[in-house]
């Protein structure tokens, strides 16, 4: 999932300034989930927008709409009906969804209403952390499915470190030490010995050594 | 009963306050006219921040919710998960320059429970002296100059 967290309302209402007919666009998938810009969220902002317009004494139109998932085109494609009124887009969705609009729309100006923040999964109600860093190169097999690259804050491939107390990192006592998981984990499944082997300095050419990345599969095109 | 002062009040109360069953909620609103305006929930932990959020913008001066006493929750946390809700509204309409105290919520006493017609009279003495909101937009604020 793709994390992300909302602007603050002071920022978002500097971008859409220059703005009279502006929609606020949730998207339903990775930003719902962690509650930043599904529908709830989407309603919640567009409606604070819309008081603090009426404060100002601004003559502007605020409405909403959530897609089901913004970086798809089969959903953007859902504007083409709505669209045409408005002059500013303010996307709830991640940094695709918002390029993804704008690619599909570039005759309006589409403003990104979230900080987009990590790969990450739902720890718990309300917690969200960072667990891939989308590297291109998978080595959770290695290290018992703890990725060293995401959670080690020093980012090791040849841990520990010796810093860690009590199973917790020493650079954030928030977190636990990765290197502690995956020795754990390595040892329940009677793995240890993988650790004998010395790993080279990551090869970051898969992650974006040549630009942007693109996956191509021939058998899912038309 | 209750000073029908030109203040809007949005008051979403969990069911399980004393003497708030369908009749007396009618009964109040024929005593409130358009001043409260009453939403009943099966429990306050129903309350989300964009129902407040939307009684602010579209006619309310102030939106409150009253829980049941902490620990008395049917529902174990619906009242403690309404506390953080009402927090987070909080946070909203500080952050568009409204005052905070235009959200908020009240929790019935456990041992001294308060009827919902009493607790709304107080609720609406405590937003009384908050004025108009802005979020309504000048005509309110102007009604509010000229007296109507």
């Amino acid at each position: 999932m793709i994390t992300g967290e909302q602007k603050p309302v002071e920022e978002i209402r500097q971008m859409i300034a220059p703005y009279k007919r502006i929609l606020v666009l949730g998207c339903g998938s990775c930003v719902a989930e962690c509650a930043s810009g599904g529908e709830k969220e989407t309603a919640m902002l567009a409606s604070a927008l819309r008081m603090a317009a009426r404060m100002n004494d601004e003559d502007v139109t605020i409405e909403e709409m959530t897609l089901d998932r913004q970086c798809v085109m089969e959903f953007v494609i859902q504007l083409d009906k709505v669209i045409d009124p408005y002059d500013a887009v303010l996307s709830l969705g991640c940094g695709a969804g918002v390029q993804a609009v704008a690619d599909m729309y570039p005759e309006v100006r589409v403003i990104p209403g979230l900080n987009t923040e990590f790969l990450g999964e739902t720890k718990a109600q309300g917690v969200w952390a960072e667990t891939c860093l989308g590297c291109g190169d998978c080595m959770l097999y290695d290290f018992g499915g703890i990725c060293p690259l995401a959670r080690c804050s020093k980012q090791i491939l040849n841990g520990p470190c010796g810093g860690s107390v009590d199973g917790r990192c020493e650079v954030n006592p928030d977190i636990p030490c990765a290197w502690q998981l995956i020795i754990d984990r390595l040892d329940r499944f009677g793995a240890l010995d993988r650790l004998e082997d010395i790993y080279p300095p990551k090869d970051w050419s898969t992650k974006q050594g040549a630009g942007p990345r693109k996956i191509i599969r021939e058998d899912q095109q038309k | 009963m209750i000073n029908a002062k030109r203040r809007k009040l949005a008051l979403f109360y969990c069911r399980n306050v004393p003497e708030s069953r369908e009749k007396d909620r009618q009964l109040l609103e024929e005593a409130c006219g358009e001043t409260i305006s009453f939403f009943p929930m099966p429990c306050s932990g129903r309350v989300e921040p964009v129902h407040l959020l939307r009684a602010l913008e579209e006619f309310a001066d102030a939106a409150y919710v009253i829980a049941c006493p902490t620990g008395a929750c049917r529902n174990f946390e619906g009242n403690l998960r309404a506390r953080k809700r009402i927090e987070r509204t909080r946070s909203i309409i500080e952050a568009i320059g409204l005052e905070r105290e235009r959200v908020g919520l009240v929790v019935c006493s456990k041992d001294n429970p308060k009827p919902l017609a009493v607790l709304a009279r107080e609720i609406m003495d405590k937003v009384s002296s908050l004025g108009p909101s802005p979020a309504l937009g000048p005509k309110a604020l102007n009604e509010e100059e000229k007296g109507i």
